[in-house]
């Protein structure tokens, strides 16, 4: 139990996919400015993580990895199926998103038309696809963990792009040059959050 | 009545090799792409070894999808990019294991986040899906330089005074270390990634006006 | 043919698979010796670090079969388990295996008619593993020296335990104390002894800003020689 609390705060604090990587932020930083849409993004993304990474654990766990098929047979233990991680990794992902596209248009329509273009490009974020790899080589010993870890990181990242989204809703009002204005001063912003969250490092659970 | 060929290297050709280096710059323009850019430019050579495997993985994509647009049904149209895109990354994957492992561990997760980079997927959806082979493949080629040039100049100043190095190799004096010059650590450290590139943008707008963002 | 017709759809995806089936699994098999290649002779650089032996990946695999003359799978009581390749033990995976049943790698030295024992370790860092190879004198007390790596530990913080100031503090270090207990070597902050003169104190510098490594590195070393006590008791009492 105690394991399990440490890699959910771990991954959401001192492991945070935007402020330690920097991934998921392409899509956020490009198509919006706002703390409404970032809810929404952010929401998916927790969503979709804490989804795809336990999966994708087992595939890895049962198919991927160096000496994987031996519960088929012993004679399959030198079988390396490791290069088609990509692929299997990547269709589970965009399957999954899919999903919870059906899902939630059918269930909710008012919440799928809020989201609007972000369910779809969620199947390309950096970070999905970033959480499942990380997985892989942290030798997690069941799927619990591995979905506490997506969980974690889901609520990490939503954390952080709600924080740079209000940010950068308050600054629109400040007396920013020109040439910095938007993309550039939150790209310095970004970074000025990242060294903050880089404090988190040396808590020790 | 003949119809002229486009010279292979015509100026519009020769200006979708060179739009994405300054115009139309997948990172600091379109904003696509950051995510790998980041972690990755703390030395040279990583940034260098990602550089060309994105080369690669977009002139080829590009090519592929390019030969393949009149036949990809509609339906699938986006998982067969994905699809495309991933198995190309996975031979690049399989090579620098190969060829250049100490530079593959480096990139680690890296290089499979070619595949989530959106500049990959973005050109297909919005070149080569409608334009020629060459075009296509000049397109992708363009806008992995663009991305790498990036890449290239924040490892640069990174590497350059995060430790005195290039590629490696020593190459601030020893007697400026002497006159009391330290290497900067705080480079080393991946937000700086995110400042720098802020910095350029800022930089880079001042001198192409037509850049800023109108509110 | 109607490009959007299912059949089409169908015919496109298969053939699709296929291809890529095809072309992935024929690159991975034609680079799976290379790629082989890389992490065994990594392997053995590490190993011949830990002596003192520093070379280039292409020159370790000649050098170690110079210099490596045993290679051991021990027991927990200390038996010698000689259907293990010690070497092909995958030391992430065995360390989590039941004690009765894991196989703890030892490798023997010889590098100038001296002997020396090398032992593989592996812990937790501040983000994920660490790992190295220690090798002893034949007193089975000093250490020769020492190798480390890595996973993601912070370039310039946990990262600096691969480089060479790092290790060179282990080297002549005690791993016995005074009384001849085992107490490993511990990285600490109250070392009071920045030149570390003092060879017999089992404590080394800890890394300024890498505090949660350096214990990683110290429970690292505590923990898996201790599993090699019962081996090195039985050939000194022999």
């Amino acid at each position: 139990m105690e394991d399990l609390l440490n890699i959910f705060v771990k991954s959401i604090f001192i492991e945070n996919m935007v402020f330690a990587y920097f991934l998921g932020m392409c899509s956020y930083l490009a198509v919006s400015k706002t703390v409404k849409t970032a809810v929404g993004l952010g929401g998916a993304v927790i969503f979709v993580l804490t989804i795809t990474v336990p999966i994708n654990y087992l595939l890895n766990e049962y198919l991927l990895k160096p000496g994987a098929l031996k519960w088929i047979g012993p004679q399959y233990q030198d079988v390396n199926l490791d290069f088609l991680t990509f692929i299997m990794f990547i269709a589970v992902i965009a399957s999954m998103v899919q999903l919870v596209e059906m899902i939630v248009e059918k269930f909710s329509p008012t919440l799928y038309s809020e989201l609007g273009i972000f369910l779809p490009l969620i199947a390309v974020n950096c970070a999905i696809l970033g959480g499942s790899l990380f997985m892989q080589t942290k030798d997690f010993i069941n799927v619990f963990e591995s979905s506490v870890y997506g969980l974690g990181s889901g609520i990490g990242f939503f954390l952080a792009i709600l924080a740079i989204a209000s940010i950068r809703e308050k600054i629109r009002y400040s007396n920013i040059p020109e040439p910095l204005k938007g993309l550039g001063i939150t790209f310095i912003i970004c970074g000025l959050m990242a060294f903050g969250f880089m404090s988190f490092m040396g808590i020790k659970i | 009545m003949s119809k002229d060929k486009e010279k292979l290297f015509s100026k519009q050709n020769r200006a979708l090799l060179t739009d994405p280096l300054d115009d139309n710059n997948p990172i600091t323009v379109q904003v696509l792409g950051i995510c790998s850019a980041l972690a990755i430019t703390v030395k040279l050579e990583p940034a260098v070894v990602m550089t060309l495997s994105v080369i690669f993985v977009m002139g080829s994509s590009n090519m592929i999808i390019s030969i393949l647009r009149n036949i990809i049904p509609n339906r699938i149209r986006i998982i067969v990019q994905l699809v495309v895109i991933a198995s190309l990354v996975a031979i690049v994957d399989q090579f620098l294991k190969a060829y250049a492992y100490d530079v593959s561990k480096q990139l680690s997760i890296f290089i499979g986040l070619i595949i989530t980079n959106c500049i990959v997927m973005g050109r297909l959806e919005a070149f080569a899906i409608g334009n020629g082979v060459w075009k296509s493949f000049l397109d992708g080629v363009g806008n992995a330089l663009g991305y790498g040039w990036i890449l290239i100049v924040v490892a640069f100043i990174r590497e350059l005074f995060g430790s005195g190095e290039l590629f490696g190799i020593p190459v601030i004096p020893q007697f400026i270390y002497d006159l009391g010059y330290t290497d900067n650590g705080l480079m080393l450290l991946s937000p700086m990634a995110l400042i720098v590139v802020g910095v350029y943008i800022w930089i880079q707008r001042y001198f192409n006006r037509k850049l800023i963002e109108k509110d | 043919m109607n490009r959007d017709s299912n059949k089409h759809t169908y015919l496109f995806a298969a053939i699709m698979v296929i291809t890529i089936a095809f072309v992935l699994s024929f690159t991975s098999e034609s680079l799976k010796e290379l790629k082989a290649d890389n992490i065994k002779k990594e392997k053995m650089q590490n190993i011949l670090s830990a002596v003192g032996i520093n070379v280039s990946r292409d020159e370790s695999e000649e050098l170690y079969t110079q210099y490596i003359i045993e290679e051991l799978s021990l027991t927990n009581n200390g038996d010698i388990d000689n259907a293990v390749s010690a070497f092909n033990i995958n030391l992430a995976l065995e360390i989590k295996k039941d004690i009765n049943t894991q196989r703890f790698p030892l490798y023997v030295a010889n590098v100038d008619n001296n002997k020396y024992y090398i032992i593989p370790l592996r812990g937790n860092g501040l983000w994920n593993a660490i790992w190295g190879y220690m090798a002893l004198k034949e007193d089975i007390n000093t250490i020769k020296g020492v190798s480390f790596g890595h996973q993601a530990e912070t370039a310039g913080l946990g990262a600096e335990i691969t480089q060479d100031w790092f290790t060179n503090s282990f080297v002549d270090e005690k791993i016995l104390n005074d009384n001849g207990d085992f107490v490993g070597v511990y990285v600490t902050k109250t070392n009071n002894d920045p030149e570390n003169t003092d060879k017999n104190d089992n404590e080394v510098d800890a890394i300024s800003g890498a505090t949660i490594t350096g214990d990683g590195v110290s429970d690292m070393i505590k923990e898996r020689l201790e599993k090699y006590l019962p081996y090195f008791n039985n050939i000194t009492n022999e």
